[in-house]
């Protein structure tokens, strides 16, 4: 934060702050969090500020603070309408659970929680502006989210900017974190100092392990690959054509074939051209959202319902009862034959607790990412119990490569880019008789 | 109407040509693809031009219309508790007459509404007016859709085999899809009669050419407009229970990208011009066909409307031009 000269960040637009001033300053959008008070945030955009100050957080609170807790909040930022529902909600959910059960004595840690659908999808402009609305509210300490990588890109550099820092518990593009792969663009204004990790592992081992069950459990040696032209599925679908290839398979046409999702998810065309070169696997890099759900109901249309499908954790998004999740939208057509990798563990170290618990307090299962979102909002909840309410402390402490976390996903670290070392990524195929994902085995791909 | 002679034919049998060898090209299954991706644009295509051709309005809100057609589709469908293929064939055969009958009828009738309510006040207003009016009305039919429907991916009921296959000339091909392209035909061909046959269509035809001349000839001007909305509305509904029949799938924002592409069509073809809308959709589901085909699926909206500049830098009536005539 305290970068001492060069241009002013663009993003946080932090007002000096007033020793003894409040701490439980309002989220401008009235999220979800508890005080409905906004009117400082907005006194404070009109007086501008000056993002160059030394010390722009609330260091101060706890010791302003009058007799009791402090009030303290950890922001949502996830998908959390429309097609994107099935998804962001079990992840909330998680992290509403991780703090009914985590006490952090001295503070009282509450949720604001922002949206980043926009008609029903993952929207990266709507998350760009939800982070900087959690900048703003200067008694957010963390962030747990976002749960698509495109939003994750348009939300990286703003949280970078104002040093907030961002645990996502899904996503899983490879260039949001490895500098290899473009991810010091994201991290210019703070490039020493990175402000967002991940309890995911990343797609290059997604991809592989879909290549993986293709060519290991399937014995699929022909597979034709699409995807759906975004930042998560393009990436995907290449790690899968590169381990496809690797492991001695042959993909269809060399590369991974485009459907952008404005194009209505038709894919009649595109498979009347697979059809021809008859193969035994068809990869989805993408999401439900995006057309994963129409491509299985279409591959049954055109004749192409026994070949096998595979894709990544974007198709994890509950049973064939939740309306608009892909086994929903795949019908009564979705069979054995469907498969998807999630890049999270399955057996976690106490699966059998963590269901219980989830199942008393909301009524129903986790779903694929409660785990994640609960390890996450540990992870913050930790370095508040180390460091107290400091923004600044609170990123350092999470991003040091040299702690180690105990979480409801098992040990791990986060490596000097922000991603974790434990890098287990599970298999899922469909179940007729629960008509839900059923888990198949899991993998850990090891460190490097 | 100063045609050279000859040039009447010359567009049509280059078309014919062009697509004979695009079937040697690509197949006889791509070919019914892009058949039928291209009928649905052309029904929808269809409403646009309509409208333009009478009262030169950009009828924005045309492919929200196609988009609640469907749902009005899916709604009876489901309602009456179809959930699958129907396999009894009689019943199927009642089911399909009527579902297209309530969707066309249903969706001609919100036509006419939207234009007595939102359209006609402002026929006289300054043309900026009901081209703002309709991108609103296209944000209202959104709008309720979702609040009755909600935001996902809506899963719908196909009550034709959609695995049912025929064979034609040794190659099998699916029945819904040769369905959906007769259907399209049938509709198009009843247009053209009534345009060109019936005392409405002359009607509509003289307003389209000069609304005062037509007005002071007694031709009722509000009757014949709302009849024109009332049928590209139709056709538009009969393209989202087509839309249903054939994918099986839709949602309420359908309409954006529908819309933009028909509207493509009817440009290409030459906006007000009906056989030039009809004709627009089918290029345009032949040239995205095509480039699927040609390795290119993630290139073929940028090919779409490359082609689109294209033709209107260098034929900016379109491809058939506005021919008075048969504008309607």
């Amino acid at each position: 934060m305290e970068s001492p000269n060069g241009p002013p960040p663009k993003y946080p637009r932090r007002p000096p702050r007033a020793p003894g001033e409040g701490s439980t300053s309002s989220n401008g959008d009235g999220g979800g969090a508890i005080t409905a008070d906004n009117s400082r945030t907005r006194g404070a955009r009109e007086r501008g500020g000056d993002a160059h100050e030394t010390r722009p957080y609330a260091s101060a609170a706890p010791a302003s603070a009058a007799a009791g807790a402090v009030d303290v909040k950890i922001g949502i930022e996830l998908p959390l309408s429309g097609a994107d529902l099935p998804n962001g909600e079990p992840t909330l959910n998680g992290v509403k659970l991780a703090l009914a059960q985590i006490p952090v004595p001295g503070f009282n840690v509450t949720l604001n929680v922002q949206d980043d659908a926009v008609n029903g999808v993952h929207d990266p402009q709507q998350g760009a502006k939800n982070i900087r609305t959690l900048v703003n509210d200067a008694s957010v300490m963390g962030v747990v989210g976002p749960f698509n990588s495109n939003v994750a890109k348009a939300e990286i550099p703003i949280g970078n900017a104002a040093g907030l820092v961002q645990c996502s518990p899904a996503n899983t593009n490879i260039s949001l974190t490895k500098p290899e792969f473009g991810a010091g663009d994201l991290r210019k204004t703070n490039p020493d100092k990175i402000a967002y990790v991940r309890v995911a592992t990343t797609d290059d081992i997604q991809g592989a392990a879909g290549a993986d069950i293709a060519y290991t459990i399937v014995k699929a040696r022909k597979a034709f690959v699409i995807d759906d032209t975004e930042t998560y599925g393009k990436a995907l679908s290449d790690q899968f054509v590169a381990t496809f290839t690797k492991l001695g398979g042959t993909v269809i046409g060399g590369s991974s074939h485009g459907v952008p999702k404005s194009g209505q998810g038709d894919f009649t065309s595109l498979l009347s051209l697979a059809k021809k070169d008859s193969p035994d696997f068809v990869f989805f890099g993408g999401v439900t959202a995006t057309g994963g759900g129409l491509l299985r109901k279409q591959m049954v249309t055109a004749g192409m319902g026994a070949i096998p499908m595979g894709g990544g954790d974007g198709l994890s998004d509950g049973a064939a009862s939740v309306k608009g999740s892909f086994l929903n939208l795949a019908g009564d057509q979705g069979d054995p034959n469907t498969y998807m990798t999630v890049a999270a563990t399955h057996d976690i170290p106490n699966p059998t607790k963590l269901a219980a618990d989830y199942k008393a307090m909301f009524g129903a299962e986790p779903g694929a990412y409660s785990a994640s979102g609960y390890a996450c909002a540990q992870v913050i909840l930790e370095a508040l119990k180390n460091v107290g309410a400091d923004r600044a402390k609170i990123r350092a402490y999470v991003t040091d490569p040299s702690h180690s976390y105990d979480t409801v996903l098992g040990k791990f670290q986060f490596d000097k880019n922000g991603d974790t070392t434990q890098r287990i990524i599970s298999d899922y195929t469909f179940d007729p008789g629960t008509k839900d994902w059923k888990f198949v085995s899991q993998k850990d791909f090891g460190a490097g | 109407m100063r045609r050279r002679p000859g040039r009447g034919l010359l567009v049509p049998a280059v078309l014919v040509l062009l697509a004979i060898l695009d079937w040697v090209y690509m197949g006889t299954e791509q070919f019914v693809n892009a058949l039928t991706i291209g009928a649905v644009y052309a029904l929808i295509a269809l409403g646009y031009t309509m409208v333009y051709g009478i009262i030169e309005l950009i009828n924005f809100a045309h492919g929200d219309v196609f988009m609640v057609g469907s749902f009005v589709t899916y709604w009876l469908l489901s309602s009456l508790g179809f959930n699958g293929t129907i396999s009894d064939l009689p019943l199927l055969v009642v089911v399909l007459v009527g579902t297209f009958l309530a969707a066309m009828v249903v969706m001609g009738g919100i036509g006419v509404v939207i234009e007595r309510f939102a359209y006609r006040p402002l026929r006289n207003a300054p043309r900026l007016a009901p081209l703002i009016t309709a991108i609103g009305v296209s944000f209202i039919l959104q709008n309720i859709i979702q609040i009755f429907f909600g935001p996902s991916v809506i899963s719908a009921p196909q009550v034709m085999d959609v695995q049912a296959r025929v064979n034609l000339g040794g190659v099998d091909v699916s029945v819904v899809k040769l369905f959906v392209i007769a259907v399209a035909f049938i509709l198009m061909i009843a247009l053209q009669t009534f345009v060109s046959r019936t005392r409405m269509g002359r009607a509509m035809r003289s307003t389209a050419i000069d609304r005062d001349a037509a007005q002071l000839m007694g031709v009722d001007i509000n009757t014949t407009i709302a009849v024109t909305f009332f049928i590209g509305s139709a056709l538009a509904g009969a393209a989202g229970v087509v839309q249903v029949l054939y994918l099986g799938t839709t949602n309420f924002q359908l309409g954006f990208q529908a819309g933009l592409k028909a509207f493509t069509s009817a440009v290409l073809g030459g906006i007000g011009n009906i056989t030039g809308a009809a004709l627009g959709g089918f290029l345009i589901g032949f040239i995205e066909v095509n480039s699927t085909v040609a390795g290119f699926s993630r290139w073929s909206e940028a090919i779409v409307f490359g082609i689109l500049v294209l033709v209107l830098v260098f034929r900016p009536t379109g491809l058939l031009g506005q021919q008075l005539g048969e504008r309607a």
